[in-house]
């Protein structure tokens, strides 16, 4: 009886010992088959995918934490193929809210590639559409109605400037490919924004740690004062408007660091809608006229003139100049603006009086070599270097160009025959104001990267002149500027000044009927806190200067010393002295 | 014979060497329960732990879209050209250079540009991960042993 157990036991057991093994060679079969390579690449397909991560644009804040430029969320809708239920349902309701037509919609999803599975149907969509959206999706879902299933939000940032035209010469835009054109947006595109990392994300969760952090892009603090460049645009669009001229640009900046505190242009654009950008603009050059376009600048130009001159001595504030209204220069006679001699005047009634014949003739004493070497140090033909994208380089021709004449030394010397920016004329002046000391204009007043601010210090671009001729300069332009252009002043506060009314070149000679007027002030004259420069294109009220752009500085100066807390010389030096 | 009877007084009976090997195999059987128990639990909290990571991950990413978004929303309630209209609507007026008073304060230093790190995110610390989430159960053993903790 027990052998009969046995026996039974070993047929049982030897069963199941063969389907144990059949088993485990099964497995090992099934393991290695060409089966399991395929459902093996598709599993290691499905295990994650390729992902790139875009870190979100850095913040551009002005230097009191205003924010001009930040980021807001927009969505991508599309449908995913193989979940859609009803393809009317989907451009129905879709057309009703993203202002699509149904045909449109139909065509998108019915007509793609057959391998696709995912279809865009809009992109940079505004976050009230998808909320309307996914409203209509709950209430559906609430009643059982499947008929909008497949439709999927992907949410991404987009840029977004929250003051829309103010500072837009300054701040430029971004595209929606990332990109940014223009003022800070390019200049600092890599910085703001970020580096993007693509990776293979996978669905384990045991690999959840292999996500990297993306770092934000950096954060810039502008030197830009907010509420500064509201005033100089207004006043701006107010000069426009007033004297009839067809585009201007104030730039304000601080003599001592380089920082621009304001600088408007026309025309202005909503940054909102930079697809405006084609109807508004001609060229990138009229994007920001204070730093992309180069021009005659005229009369304002004396001023490195008689810098260049006090410094080599050629020349002192009492020089005397017996003006008979013309001179020959490379055989070529030059004229005062209004053709008629002023006879013996000395250097501070010649810039008083802006005679153009005096000047040349200033030149002519320091000679070409010294006249350009001097020119050249004051950066003129050269680009100042400030932060921001599309600047030109205006034109200084020298003796060994081949488009250089003799006459140029002498036309040259009154701002004729050479093309300067409003920056770098003002990078020039910040050698007057500063003690011989030039500096680097510039708008960024800080990089926030990582909770960490990085300030940015000023730069220095040399001295051109020495300390002695700057203050002596200054003295001249003040006085002069008393006696020449009441208009320009600023009641309470010392300022030194140019006019500067240049004639427009054109093929056919000079325009005879238009100007551009400049005006380059600063002050206070002991202690210049601010720098301003004023630029009307065409002013059809009056073709001068003094009756135009000088008002305007004065205006501007008016509220930039309540900007600043810049109180009155009186009161500045009453308290300065205790 | 006298070995014979010694070696015979030791034999175990045979029930108790079939019991013997039963136990040895019941132990194994356990202790291979036990590791696979140990396993399945560190495998699933890490598991839990990864899948939460993910989620906060994506709730991280929803904030930072949140909080962009309320930055920009801020900056356009209080954009200069809104303050300017809401402050003429209350009745305020620009200021004009003749109605400023200064006052001089000894010792007064004017505020410099805004710093605005407490606008900025403070950096995240490093993960805080338990390091049983990343090791294998064989580490996690020898470490264990070799630091002469007690197992859990």
């Amino acid at each position: 009886m027990r052998q009969q157990y046995a026996i039974r036991s070993l047929v049982v057991m030897t069963g199941l010992v063969f389907v144990g093994i059949a088993v485990l060679v099964q497995i090992v079969r099934i393991q290695n088959s060409e089966q399991a390579k395929i459902f093996l690449a598709n599993g290691d397909m499905y295990a994650g995918e390729f992902y790139t991560f875009y870190p979100e644009r850095g913040e551009i804040y002005d230097r009191n934490g205003h924010l001009l430029a930040g980021n807001r969320t927009v969505y991508e809708v599309g449908v995913s193929l193989p979940e859609m239920k009803d393809v009317n349902a989907l451009a129905y309701v879709l057309s009703v809210y993203l202002n699509m037509t149904e045909e449109e919609i139909k065509d998108k999803l019915l007509n793609s590639p057959e391998t696709w599975t995912y279809i865009v149907i809009k992109d940079y969509v505004d976050a009230g559409a998808v909320d309307a959206l996914q409203q209509v999706i709950k209430q559906l879902e609430d009643a059982d109605d499947n008929r909008l299933d497949g439709l999927w939000f992907k949410p991404h940032f987009t840029r977004s400037y929250p003051e829309k035209s103010l500072a837009s010469n300054v701040l430029g835009f971004v595209t929606r490919d990332g990109r940014g054109y223009f003022g800070v947006e390019e200049k600092y595109n890599d910085l703001l924004a970020g580096n993007p990392v693509q990776l293979w994300v996978p669905r384990d969760p045991n690999k959840a740690i292999e996500i990297p952090k993306v770092p934000n892009g950096t954060t810039l603090v502008l030197t830009l004062d907010r509420d500064l460049q509201a005033k100089v645009e207004a006043i701006l669009d107010e000069s426009l408007s007033e004297y009839g001229a067809k585009n201007g640009t104030i730039v304000v900046m601080d003599p001592k660091t380089g920082e621009i505190l304001a600088m408007a242009s026309t025309p202005r654009m909503d940054l909102n809608n930079y697809t405006d950008y084609f109807q508004i603009f001609d060229n990138g050059s009229a994007y920001n006229r204070s730093i992309g376009m180069a021009y005659e600048a005229g009369s304002v130009v004396k001023i490195l003139t008689m810098a260049a001159a006090l410094d080599t001595g050629v020349v002192t504030p009492e020089t005397t100049y017996i003006d008979t209204g013309s001179i020959t220069v490379g055989g070529i006679t030059i004229q005062n603006w209004n053709r008629q001699p002023w006879g013996q005047r000395n250097m501070t009634e010649c810039l008083q009086h802006s005679l153009n014949v005096c000047l040349a003739w200033v030149a002519t004493q320091m000679g070409s070599p010294t006249f350009y070497s001097y020119m050249e140090r004051f950066g003129l033909g050269h680009r100042t270097g400030v932060d921001l994208a599309g600047e030109a380089m205006g034109r200084l021709k020298v003796p060994g160009d081949s488009d250089w004449y003799p006459v140029d030394l002498g036309t040259n010397a009154f701002g004729q025959g050479l093309t300067v920016t409003p920056l770098q004329m003002m990078m020039a002046a910040t050698a007057i104001a500063n003690d011989g000391q030039m500096v680097t204009p510039h708008v960024l007043y800080a990089m926030i990267r990582d909770g960490h601010q990085y300030n940015i210090p000023s730069q220095y671009a040399g001295s051109p002149i020495k300390p002695e001729t700057a203050h002596t300069l200054n003295e001249m332009l003040t006085v002069s500027l008393q006696n020449e252009s009441a208009s320009a002043l600023l009641p309470g506060y010392r300022v030194a000044g140019k006019t500067g009314t240049a004639q427009i070149p054109t093929p056919l000679g000079y325009d005879p009927n238009n100007t551009n007027v400049s005006f380059i002030g600063w002050g206070p004259v002991d202690d210049p806190q601010f720098m301003i420069y004023v630029w009307l294109q065409e002013p059809t009220t009056s073709i001068w200067s003094s009756e135009t752009a000088a008002p305007v500085f004065s205006r501007v100066a008016e509220q930039t010393v309540i900007a600043l807390n810049i109180p009155p010389d009186i009161v500045r030096l009453q308290y300065g002295s205790r | 014979m006298q070995a014979s009877q010694i070696i015979h007084a030791y034999k175990q009976a045979p029930w108790r060497v079939q019991r013997q090997y039963v136990g040895a195999f019941l132990l194994t059987v356990i202790a291979l329960a036990l590791v696979a128990a140990l396993y399945l639990d560190v495998t699933s909290r890490t598991a839990l732990a990864g899948r939460e990571i993910q989620d906060l991950r994506t709730e991280i990413a929803a904030l930072q879209r949140s909080n962009a978004d309320l930055e920009t929303e801020l900056a356009n309630i209080t954009s200069s050209a809104v303050m300017q209209r809401r402050a003429l609507e209350l009745g305020y007026r620009p200021i004009q250079p003749g109605e400023l008073d200064y006052v001089f304060v000894p010792g007064y230093v004017a505020p410099e540009p805004a710093i605005l790190l407490a606008a900025v995110d403070a950096p995240l610390p490093p993960p805080s991960l338990p390091e049983e989430y990343s090791q294998s159960l064989l580490e996690w053993l020898d470490e264990s042993l070799r630091s002469g903790m007690a197992l859990p």
